[in-house]
């Protein structure tokens, strides 16, 4: 290492004496410094630009912005594990905390990156992008996004993928056609899910004629292929569907519910002997009389399992509108093992207020005193309308009601037992809720009817409460693109083949433009960087928007 | 019973005795000692001088009787840049003894020493723009303007708002 010999004294005056720390010793004062003089170090200098962006010192400053306050809150991670200055970096815990993806990627991982994401998240800070997409000849148009793509079905464009970074260009179309009567097929429900082991997407397209079709996306080489046609033997429209690749579960229009498997056949052919290919077989169907809309499919594989699952919403004459779950165990050859149902109606009655406000009073009251029936005491979760939406991703299962609130309930379903725990209202919009979807790290979005008010809801610190007293402290998050952060609105990208949406960036026009806007399709999903939002337009065009978080 | 002492020589030559409880603050010495036991000479310190080596003894002297450093990383100990007060006086030197008693802490192994250090450098970065913590140290700027206001814009998130 140099080191400044006392012959160098005399230009000690103009030295930089920083520069002859080594990079270790630099890091070292670094670690003290937080984020906003961390940002400014990476101004002074290069060598500073490089060490103040080290993947390690963000990993720290990540961890303990956003893993140790939460590990610390946990009562079960508290208990396991007393000395928490280790506990950070034990996989058990990262699991819990739905770090393991990132854990898992090792030193790959740029934790500046993910811990900017993570902050824009935590305030709503997002870039907006909105695309617009003319009517369809016949509607509707199916949007799915899954893995940073966007899966669009529409009648007369077929399948089309666009990467949510760039909406200016198609990667791939695959139209949809009928070989036998040359009709034009409409698409009735589309799902769309990922396999990271292929690095695959798998894009499961529901027709109203009854049957549906697999294709395959290979994220790599972006080509878009047709995996599988079934066609069932009801023409009734398929309005729902679920899938976890091998097994997808879909509902028809006659309330069928139907799993099916998903074969691969190597086909030795001599031109292409490594052409796979793929068949459907049904494992099971049942008829589902008393499912009413909106419900929510989901299915996935544990242990030896497929566990299939409908939630749905009914009317219960004591505290409303409430949510059965039925959960179809099969084994891998498609028998079915058991059958099980549970509904939200114990926790509705259960369920403590989390905090005693104006509005959980009104609410209590109204319900003595408009109940025909004498309960010993009123339910404390009332719904007087049905969910306008319902979304379950195991164990989180979300509804979103016109009251402008939606509850979490967390399902528990073990080996022997199957039911709904805890039960709590959300409150943060304030206007009726339209959409709520849950992701996969915890996370759920909800977005109002008008689509002027994004939510984003960290379940994990809700669930935890849980069954206590406590007040909460974290609230919701509401995604605010117009914020002083996000001047940057981009010009708004054109779907190739699709007319440009014209909408300047300063906020008047923006908020004239949810006005206009009347209403909201849902939300279509959401990864750990974007929100897609499908808004329909009242002169019956859709407006995608992607809200991007990095 | 005379306080066992060890013999270092500094770079510029000067012989300076130390109690060997005091030295042995410093990791490198302690192993040294271990691993080659006593032998009565002195010991060179080739890379510090008389006057950096007399404050480390200082501060080692000050601070011998402190339970020893656990070791690992301590995030409650990143967050704060608290300094104690005889720290905070002992480190009021000018910038190249602060920087020459951080390189001897470094060499030498004396981690309260370094962290004591290194905190009282982030204390003099931390609240102050590029500009000024360039002049504080005297960084060159290396950066053409282009590329500093596109870091300036890719960092703009995280300002104090």
């Amino acid at each position: 290492m140099t080191y400044p010999s006392p012959k160098r004294r005399r230009i000690s005056q103009t030295s930089d004496y920083l520069s002859f720390l080594s990079d270790e010793v630099l890091l070292h004062i670094l670690s003290y410094l937080p984020i906003p003089a961390l940002l400014k170090c990476q101004r002074v200098s290069r060598r500073f630009h490089t060490l103040a962006g080290d993947s390690e010192l963000w990993k720290r400053q990540y961890y303990s912005r956003w893993v140790r306050p939460r590990a610390r809150r946990l009562p079960r991670v508290r208990r396991a594990t007393p000395q928490l200055s280790r506990l950070e970096y034990s996989p058990k815990v990262s699991t819990w905390l739905d770090h393991s993806h990132l854990a898992r990627e090792g030193s790959n991982t740029n934790w500046k990156k993910q811990y900017r994401l993570r902050h824009n998240w935590s305030k709503g800070i997002c870039r907006v992008t909105a695309v617009e997409l003319p009517q369809s000849p016949q509607p509707p148009i199916l949007v799915q996004f899954c893995a940073g793509l966007v899966f669009v079905a529409d009648s007369a464009h077929g399948l089309r993928v666009w990467h949510a970074d760039n909406t200016n260009s198609c990667l791939a179309s695959v139209p949809f056609t009928n070989a036998t009567t040359q009709a034009s097929i409409v698409p009735t429900s589309l799902k769309a899910t990922y396999c990271s082991q292929q690095n695959v997407a798998r894009i499961a397209v529901g027709f109203k004629s009854g049957c549906f079709s697999v294709y395959n996306m290979d994220i790599r080489a972006l080509r878009l292929k047709l995996g599988l046609t079934y066609t069932t033997s009801t023409d009734r429209a398929i309005t729902g569907m679920a899938l976890s690749f091998p097994y997808i579960l879909m509902v028809s229009q006659c309330n069928v519910l139907s799993l099916f498997g998903i074969q691969t056949i190597n086909e030795n052919s001599d031109h292409n002997p490594v052409e796979l290919m793929e068949k459907a077989y049904i494992l099971a169907t049942l008829k589902a009389e008393s499912i009413l809309a909106p419900m929510s499919l989901s299915v996935r594989v544990a242990g030896s399992e497929i566990i299939a699952s409908i939630a749905y919403s009914f009317y219960h004459i004591g505290c409303g509108w409430s949510i059965g779950v039925q959960e179809l165990h099969f084994n891998r050859g498609g028998q079915q093992i058991s059958s099980r149902l549970t509904t939200t109606v114990d926790c509705q009655y259960g369920a403590i207020p989390l905090r005693p406000s104006s509005r959980v009073s009104d609410e209590q009251q109204l319900s003595l005193s408009s109940d025909l029936y004498e309960w010993p005491t009123g339910p404390s979760i009332l719904h007087r309308q049905p969910p306008t939406s319902i979304s379950y991703s195991h164990p989180y299962l979300l509804t979103s009601h016109a009251d402008n609130t939606l509850t979490v309930y967390l399902v528990v379903s073990t080996t022997t037992n199957l039911h709904v725990k805890g039960g709590q209202r959300l409150w943060g919009h304030t206007t009726s809720v339209a959409a709520v979807q849950v992701g996969d790290h915890g996370k759920a979005v909800s977005v109002s009817s008008r689509g002027d008010e994004i939510r984003i809801w960290e379940l994990e610190p809700l669930i935890s409460y849980f069954g206590t007293q406590r007040i909460l402290e974290e609230k919701s998050i509401q995604v605010s693109p117009e914020n002083k952060q996000c001047r940057k609105y981009e010009n708004f990208g054109v779907l190739s083949g699709v007319s440009r949406c014209e909408v300047s960036g300063d906020q008047s026009s923006s908020l004239e433009r949810s006005y206009e806007l009347d209403g909201i399709r849902g939300c279509i999903g959401f990864d750990d960087e974007r929100v897609l939002l499908l808004r329909e337009r009242n002169i019956g065009n859709q407006l995608l928007e992607l809200y991007d978080f990095t | 019973m005379a306080t066992p002492t060890l013999v270092f020589t500094s770079s510029d030559g000067t012989d300076i005795t130390v109690d060997r409880d005091v030295a042995e603050r410093s990791v490198l010495i302690k192993n040294m000692l271990e691993d080659l036991g006593e032998t009565g000479e002195p010991i060179p310190i080739p890379n510090v001088n008389e006057a950096v080596l007399k404050k480390v003894i200082e501060w080692c002297t000050h601070h011998k009787n402190d339970p020893p450093s656990t070791g690992d990383d301590d995030d409650s100990r990143r967050k704060t840049t608290d300094i104690d007060e005889w720290d905070q006086k002992f480190m009021q030197v000018d910038q190249e003894m602060l920087f020459e008693i951080i390189l001897a802490a470094n060499y030498l192994d004396i981690k309260g020493l370094l962290d004591v250090g290194c905190k009282t450098v982030a204390n003099m970065i931390k609240g102050k723009s590029p500009e000024e913590i360039r002049k504080t140290f005297n960084i060159q700027n290396d950066f053409t303007p282009e590329e500093e206001d596109q870091i300036r814009r890719e960092n703009e998130w995280a300002e104090d708002r």
